[in-house]
């Protein structure tokens, strides 16, 4: 079974506390936005990228390749074929348009490897704990943990089934759209019985456990802002800070283009 | 402790139930039936019994999950070191019994193994420094020291069982109960969940309270209480509950070879042996001993079977099996599976004999060699051209059970293959009469026993009438006539004409009923040859982590092999 | 209930994820087949699904549709989610068989109009903070969330719940067995309530999408990428009043009476 994306490393990365790398999160989103210009938003997705290779999950990547490259080609026809310019570039698509374009599906993209680095360096316990030190109930943010680990856990059970039912003369890939759908019964129905069946164990073993028994608890988990974390939300401020007095005076835009 | 609690902890029963009758929401009958029970500190009992009995039912009674999480009608009462659990919490009573369920897989959810088991204090505020004391001596004692940053997922089946002791014992309770906890595990797993359980006992005065359907496990209890149909039928010392072979072929568990055997060559019930060493010194006391003549005339009726086989039908050549990630499941595997022999592939969790098997109809294919069935390699016929051949019951009914009616599942798969209405029809009563379940047609499938069930996973594949049958560990989860009646199902579908291959690590089974043996170790098949022959060689079988049953250990001792309790009455001397 | 609401949470995010790659809007939406999901959970599971909905989409998010949207994503899956478990009873009387199966016409009816209307809500709050922020036209998300929503939750639905409903029932896990009357809001002005919802939610959708599609030259069809900015100012303040609306209607609809209904029916059964 996968433990889904996260990757037990021991890097800088790793070792921050969570509560840190979701600041880090939703700072990459302010960076990704800054800029129009796809050169500067190269630039942006380096800066990630070189993050995510220091905690060494870049290799995660190739999971999510297919969405990455699906949204970015995406993008940029549409962005190319909607967007006006000034300059014509080929056919009716404008060079500023086309360059937006590519530059919307850099920012998009950036975005998306940032959660996944996020989620390659954080272990589930490491979120929900996280998320309790900034206030949220115990109890959501083990509803939230508990998700992330199921997800791998259904794909797991849907392909058990899947092989069963196939041995038994199922083929998923015939027939038009409605009769697909209905052909993924054999296969929806047992994934649910079993995760429903197994989730039910789950929460009598959580219940026979102590879980709820009290609303106090202890964490094994020791979660502190450290001198590092200190340390890197400073640079990753003074980044932003540098960025955003960069797009101020002017650079990173780009001449003519029009929606 | 002073010596005043320690008069009064001995006094108060740890467990006691008093008239405990309980019924599930929704249902009528009860589950459990007037039982009462007493269990003092520090015993070891074990709680034995058909399915449906009401075992799981009773485990759950202790610790408050019932009354509490099931929300049935209850009557009478359970009170765990005097407190009753009608009040208060299921959690608070998690202080006093840590409860195991059988399903290890969806116990564990952590990332790491130290969290796992740091869950439990962590709910009941323990302190931060007192919690990384009890982790390191509570996986210890379970035999995983060393393992907290380890992933449960990399585990094997056995450990992941030991880890979910661990998560319920480093909340230190008293009373612990485990349901089932070596069901889904093989040897190697089982004897590990034992050994543990009997340190436990020895060493921390815990209290043990054990559900199993593996008898030769309970040896070592103090007590076996017996529950039928709700209802406590017995509840005597071990040794004397293990030697009424009546008592337990009532309540349809498994009596001990040994037992049964000195049992049926009639012996009074206070002498009979459990093991095969005490059954061995009896057979030299009585001066009984093994006919060559008889055991030849088995031999011989081994391979006049062994001549009626037909042709190959599933051969495979130098298989070799990779999987993406690089680990490297089978290697040069070379093996022939005659028409209408019966063959057991076995091996222990992870070996590889469910990988080697799933290439028998198309769901795998070689990385490296071939397997052809019929005469044509597998990778051309598909899955679907192969399903019509080779039918494959999975291990679990559930993963395939999706149908509102017995009819509807399985008539998938004739359907499927586009056969009219009538020849459909045609199929599904041929399959159902041949599993037994006859008269089932509309019945909802989710409402039926597990045995059930497991019956209609294997009719809905016999309905499309394969010349190869594949059961993958059939007798998991059922108790002992559940498990004879499918294997006398299988054998009946052996004998009419049907190769079967089965999956499995109940050695029982295998010397009972298959033919030929396959031993799968690390990938590479490390002995193969008749029942007969593989089961002589109890060392090999050791190396690949599997013991044979009590009574073939017994015949191996005396230089000779035999395969049940039966066969060893056969050619046992002095009659 | 936490262990349903990760349950609803996961099996959403475990079909959402495979598709994210099919996308309609870049980064916003993509084709969702999962979107049966929360009106099949919030009606089954109730507080459960309608928290497993947010979760899971935004687990979801991570593969593919991440950024500031997700906030909003995370408020309109979560009344996807929410408006089938507080509407459902709204629409029955006391005394009226109201288990959450569509075994009558009648269930059959309430189901589709709950679906359609729970598309538009989610589809209000999404469209509408996308806009406001400006990244995409209110006019294109909110039409194209809308029917992404309602057409997997009308077309995939009533299967799924007729297949699910017996079970989960059977199983002790639908939320009006589970929960006590005590534990649910008890409805005020339940009527009112549900037509304050109808007006907020199809109402913000229809004003949206006029302020929105007035703004630009060209029609809605071209999904927004024309000459012409986003609504601005107009569907920032526009439809605040609608967002407000659909507020007060989640807290005067209750809920209590499907669990009252739901013990009156297990003792009528019992007794039988």
């Amino acid at each position: 079974m996968d433990p889904f994306l996260y990757l037990d490393r021991d890097t800088w990365v790793h070792r921050l506390d969570p509560r840190t790398k979701m600041l880090l999160l939703l700072g990459s989103f302010v960076l990704a936005f800054l800029y129009v210009n796809p050169l500067y938003g190269l630039g942006v997705l380096a800066v990630v990228l070189l993050f995510g290779a220091s905690a060494r999950v870049l290799i995660n990547l190739r999971r999510i390749w297919f969405v990455l490259l699906m949204i970015g080609v995406m993008t940029t026809i549409l962005w190319s074929i909607f967007g006006g310019g000034t300059t014509p570039l080929f056919w009716f698509v404008e060079r500023e348009a086309f360059l937006y374009a590519v530059g919307a599906a850099l920012r998009i993209d950036v975005m998306i490897i940032a959660g996944m680095i996020f989620l390659s360096t954080t272990r589930n316990e490491e979120i929900a704990t996280g998320l309790v030190k900034l206030g949220i109930p115990y109890r959501f943010a083990f509803a939230v943990s508990t998700a992330l680990r199921l997800v791998p856990t259904i794909a797991a059970t849907g392909s058990t089934i899947g092989q069963a039912q196939r041995s038994r003369g199922l083929d998923l890939e015939s027939g038009n759209i409605i009769q697909r759908v209905r052909k993924n019964t054999p296969l929806l129905i047992p994934v649910f019985v079993s995760t429903i069946r197994s989730t039910n164990v789950f929460s009598m073993a959580l219940e026979s456990k102590g879980f709820g028994a009290s609303t106090k608890r202890t964490y094994f988990l020791r979660l502190a802002m450290k001198r590092q974390d200190a340390l890197v939300l400073l640079v990753f401020v003074l980044l932003l800070a540098a960025a955003v007095a960069l797009r101020m005076a002017g650079y990173g835009g780009l001449e003519g283009f029009s929606r | 402790m002073d010596n005043e609690t320690h008069a009064a902890g001995r006094e108060q029963p740890a467990v006691r139930v008093r008239d405990l009758t309980y019924r599930y929401r929704g249902q009528d009958k009860p589950a459990l039936e007037g039982v009462s029970l007493d269990v003092t500190r520090g015993e070891f009992v074990v709680v034995m019994g058909p399915s449906g009995a009401g075992k799981s039912t009773l485990c759950v009674s202790l610790n408050g999950l019932v009354p509490h999480f099931f929300r049935g009608r209850i009557d009478g009462e359970v009170r765990i070191n005097g407190r009753s659990t009608r009040e208060g919490k299921v959690g608070e009573f998690a202080r006093e019994v840590g409860l195991v369920f059988q399903d290890f897989e969806a116990q564990l959810f952590s990332t790491n193994v130290a969290l796992e088991v740091a869950f439990g204090p962590e709910n009941f505020s323990v302190e931060r420094e007192e919690m990384v004391r009890r982790v390191e001596g509570v996986l210890g004692r379970v035999r995983l020291e060393g393992f907290e940053d380890r992933q449960p997922a990399t585990l094997s089946g056995g450990q992941k069982q030991r880890l979910a002791i661990a998560s319920v014992l480093a909340i230190e309770p008293r009373i612990l109960c485990l349901d089932e906890p070596t069901t889904d595990l093989d040897p190697i797993g089982k004897l590990g969940v034992f050994e543990i359980a009997g340190e436990l006992k020895d060493r921390d005065d815990v209290t043990l309270i054990v559900v199993e359907h593996e008898t030769e496990e309970t040896l070592d209890a103090d007590r076996i209480v017996v529950l039928k149909d709700g209802m406590v039928i017995a509840d005597r010392p071990a040794r004397e509950v293990l030697r009424d072979v009546e008592l337990l072929e009532e309540a349809r568990i498994m009596p001990l070879q040994i037992t049964r055997f000195f049992h049926e060559m009639g012996l009074w019930q206070g002498q009979l042996p459990l093991t095969p060493e005490e059954g061995l010194k009896e057979l030299r006391q009585r001066g009984w001993r093994i006919s060559p003549g008889r055991h030849r005339e088995l031999v011989e009726k081994d391979a006049e079977r062994e001549a009626t086989y037909g042709g190959p039908i599933i051969e495979a050549e130098g298989l070799t099996h990779r999987y993406p990630n690089g680990v490297v499941a089978l290697e040069d595997v070379s093996l022939t599976v005659r028409r209408d022999e019966f063959l057991a592939v076995l091996g222990q969790n992870g070996s590889g004999k469910t990988t080697l098997v799933k290439h028998f109809n198309g769901l795998l294919e070689p990385t490296g060699g071939s397997v052809r069935v019929d005469g044509e390699d597998t990778v051309s016929q598909g899955v679907r051209g192969l399903g019509q051949k080779v039918g494959y019951v999975f291990q679990n009914p559930d993963h395939q059970i999706f149908s509102d009616t017995v009819f509807d599942e399985v008539a998938f798969g004739p359907r499927v293959r586009e056969l009219n209405e009538e020849d459909v029809k045609e199929r599904v009563s041929e399959a159902l009469a041949a599993v037994g379940l006859e008269g089932y047609e509309q019945e909802d499938p989710f409402v039926l026993t597990k045995g059930e069930r497991q019956r209609v996973a294997v009719a809905s594949v016999l309905a499309v009438r394969p010349e190869v049958l594949i059961l993958d560990e059939p007798t998991t989860g059922l108790d002992y006539a559940e498990q004879r009646s499918m294997m006398d199902l299988v054998r009946r579908l052996n004998e009419s004409g049907s190769t079967i291959i089965v999956v499995t690590h109940t050695m029982w089974v295998v010397a009972e009923y298959a033919h030929r043996a396959v031993v799968v170790k690390d990938g590479r098949v490390t002995l193969s040859g008749t029942v007969r022959d593989v089961f002589a060689r109890e060392e090999e079988l050791r190396d690949a982590s599997l013991r044979p049953p009590h009574i073939v250990s017994m015949g191996n001792a005396l230089g000779y092999t035999v395969l049940s309790v039966e066969e060893m009455i056969r050619v046992t001397g002095d009659k | 209930m936490v262990v349903l609401v990760a349950l609803s949470a996961a099996i959403y995010a475990a079909v959402l994820i495979p598709f994210k790659g099919f996308t309609i809007i870049p980064g916003f939406t993509e084709v969702r087949p999962a979107n049966v999901f929360p009106f099949v959970f919030g009606l089954l599971f109730g507080p459960a699904g309608a928290w497993g909905a947010a979760i899971g989409n935004l687990i979801g998010d991570f593969f593919g549709t991440l950024g500031p949207g997700s906030i909003a994503g995370f408020i309109g899956n979560f009344f996807l989610g929410f408006l089938p478990y507080k509407m459902w009873g709204s629409f029955f009387r006391r005394g009226e068989n109201m288990e959450q199966n569509v075994n009558s016409g009648k269930k059959l009816a309430v189901y589709i109009a709950i679906t359609i209307l729970a598309s538009a809500v989610c589809a209000v709050w999404i469209a509408w903070f996308n806009d406001l922020i400006g990244f995409v036209p209110f006019a294109a998300l909110g039409a194209i969330i809308t029917v992404n929503n309602a057409i997997a939750g009308v077309v995939l639905g009533p299967i799924l719940l007729l297949v699910l409903y017996p079970r989960v029932k059977r199983w002790g896990l639908l939320w009006t067995e589970i929960m006590r009357p005590e534990e649910v809001s008890a409805s005020r002005l339940q009527r009112l309530g549900n037509l304050l919802m109808w007006v907020g939610g199809l109402g913000g959708l229809i004003v949206g999408l006029i302020i929105g599609v007035g703004l630009y030259e060209q029609g809605l069809a071209a999904a927004g990428f024309t000459a012409g900015g986003q609504g601005g100012l107009g569907i920032g303040l526009g439809l605040i009043p609608f967002l407000i609306l659909i507020v007060v209607a989640s807290f005067m609809l209750g809920g209590r009476e499907q669990v009252e209904a739901a013990e009156e029916e297990a003792e009528t059964s019992q007794a039988s």
